[in-house]
């Protein structure tokens, strides 16, 4: 309501509100006293007339101050009931003071502001019991998130195993049958073509198999863990790469993936984006974090909306973690991925 | 020749013997574990092992180790491995000390027998044998153009040509590959020695230098 004005026309306002007033008020004793100036004072009725708007505004004044749109609703409403107040017992005491019947409209004011201030202040009496139970249900969906993570790659990786145990394996003793067959028919090409097209077959398919299980996790990632597996990425890098760093322990399988793809993709960007800069891999621990980064020399410019940075982020928050990219045109990118290393 | 398997999956297990017995290959022992590989070269003393990477008790690179140890304590010993997957990790450790009776390849190679066969032999015989998915896994790795010391100097003929030497293929099997006569692959055979400068002396134990170089390089 006195939202466009700025706060110094509003102390203005009050001020010659009050002053107006006073000068009624004045007026009125004047006009009394010039009258007779005894007999009823009458007068008394003005003042509570002139007291009740004049509460209002500086209440107004003052709920305006208060950090909530609610507070402030109820600030008003409380100077609007304070001022109906002073005037119900003014009128019962200039009435006379008898049967003290104010009590009846102090009472109905007492009960609005208290339902007020209730709904208003609602979220302090039920709020800390809300808000614990929010918090558990974030820290149980966290908990269930992170396990269903797990039991994903840990299946991946057991899919991988059964791969290489069974279908791979059984296609390889296949073609290892087609190839003495090839042998045999050594005095029928024709047929001996046949075979060694299926034979061709059946490699062309080890090879897809093969392909899959190194996009679940690279056999070094498994057996040797991350740092080995960050190694053999840099040897195996387009551009030079040096590795730093050093972990106490194995993260979860699911947190060595995500760092280890991290790892790749960023490496891949460098080599594909910036083919004459040099990359350099960190890796450490920080308390409950494993902290990878990834940092170039090359012009920097990365595009952190990218189809493949947004696959990493996507990678990254599934477990938890957080990824950060600086691409300052002319001063290198550097990806940095903190993880929850859980256990 | 005598060879000692070691590998873990009876069906290839029986599929490899059933394929070496029909080449007079003699299988004199078969194991399924790394410690029972380092057991039987010791009893048996075989020209070759044939080694499986996944092994038992860990089923990670267990083959890889117990491999490198047989090298260690048997130098005589050549060393096969059969993988289903190429790791350039594992093919480094292996020729960390020397390409002299090495190899590393796909396990379905083995059903390119006349292949497989020529490769046992160069092995056990101190040759080199790799696979071509882990040369051109290296071959990937470096971009010619980055520098890598003194491969640089090596035209990409010269390369291609080293490239197939790491595979393990003779002269002529490099000049059928690269459609070109025996005497241009062995013009650029000796042009790769030089620039690599390689000491004078046995031809083969200069291809296994060259080779060397190369993986170093990569």
């Amino acid at each position: 309501m006195l939202a466009p004005m700025t706060a110094a026309h509003a102390r203005i306002a009050l001020g010659l509100h009050a002053s107006l007033s006073a000068l009624l008020a004045l007026i009125v004793v004047v006009v009394w006293a010039a009258a007779d100036g005894d007999g009823l004072f009458w007068p008394a009725w003005v003042f509570v007339g002139l007291f009740v708007p004049l509460a209002i505004h500086a209440g107004a004044r003052w709920a305006e101050g208060l950090p909530t749109r609610g507070e402030r609703a109820l600030g008003v409403c409380a100077s609007v009931a304070g001022a109906l107040a002073v005037a119900d017992v003014a009128a019962w005491a200039i009435g006379g003071a008898g049967e003290f019947w104010p009590v009846w409209p102090l009472s109905a004011l007492a009960v609005w502001i208290a339902v007020q201030a209730l709904v208003v202040h609602r979220h302090r009496l039920f709020g800390s019991a809300r808000e614990e139970e929010l918090s558990e249900r974030v820290d149980e969906l966290a908990r269930t998130r992170r396990s269903v993570v797990d039991a994903q790659a840990a299946e991946l990786r057991r899919i991988e195993r059964d791969l290489h145990d069974g279908a791979q394996a059984r296609l390889v003793a296949l073609t290892m049958h087609l190839g003495r067959a090839e042998e045999r028919l050594g005095d029928r090409p024709e047929a001996a073509e046949l075979v060694r097209r299926a034979r061709e077959e059946a490699t062309a398919a080890i090879g897809e198999l093969r392909d899959l299980a190194r996009g679940i996790a690279p056999p070094v990632l498994a057996d040797r863990g991350l740092m080995a597996a960050v190694e053999a990425l840099g040897r195996r890098s387009a551009i030079p790469v040096s590795v730093e760093g050093g972990l106490s322990r194995r993260p979860a399988p699911v947190v060595e993936t995500a760092a280890y793809f991290v790892v790749a993709e960023a490496l891949t960007n460098v080599a594909k984006h910036a083919p004459q800069a040099a990359a350099l891999v960190t890796l450490a621990e920080r308390g409950d974090l494993l902290v990878v980064e990834v940092a170039d020399d090359g012009p920097g410019g990365a595009d952190p909306a990218g189809a493949g940075l947004t696959g990493l982020r996507h990678r990254v928050e599934a477990v938890d973690g957080r990824l950060e990219i600086a691409s300052e045109p002319g001063s290198g990118t550097l990806v940095r991925v903190e993880l929850p290393c859980g256990s | 020749m005598r060879v000692v398997i070691a590998e873990d999956n009876a069906l290839l297990r029986e599929g490899l013997i059933a394929l070496l017995s029909d080449h007079d290959v003699e299988v004199v022992a078969q194991v399924a574990d790394g410690p029972g590989l380092l057991r039987v070269v010791n009893g048996h003393k075989p020209d070759l092992a044939i080694v499986d990477v996944r092994l038992p008790p860990t089923f990670t690179d267990e083959g890889v180790r117990a491999a490198i140890e047989v090298r260690r304590r048997h130098p005589g010993t050549g060393i096969l491995i059969l993988s289903q997957y190429v790791e350039p990790v594992y093919t480094a450790e292996l020729l960390a000390d020397g390409a002299e009776g090495v190899g590393y390849l796909l396990k379905e190679r083995v059903a390119e027998v006349r292949t497989f066969l020529d490769a046992l032999q160069r092995v056990a015989g101190g040759g080199t044998a790799l696979d071509s998915e882990v040369v051109s896994a290296l071959m990937r790795a470096r971009d010619p153009r980055a520098g890598d010391g003194e491969l640089a100097a090596l035209s990409p003929r010269e390369r291609e040509v080293l490239g197939l030497m790491a595979e393990g293929r003779t002269n002529a099997a490099i000049a059928r590959e690269l459609v070109i006569t025996p005497s241009a692959v062995e013009k650029h055979v000796s042009s790769i020695f030089s620039k690599l400068d390689l000491p004078a002396g046995d031809d083969d134990h200069r291809r296994v230098l060259a080779v060397l170089a190369y993986l170093r390089a990569s």
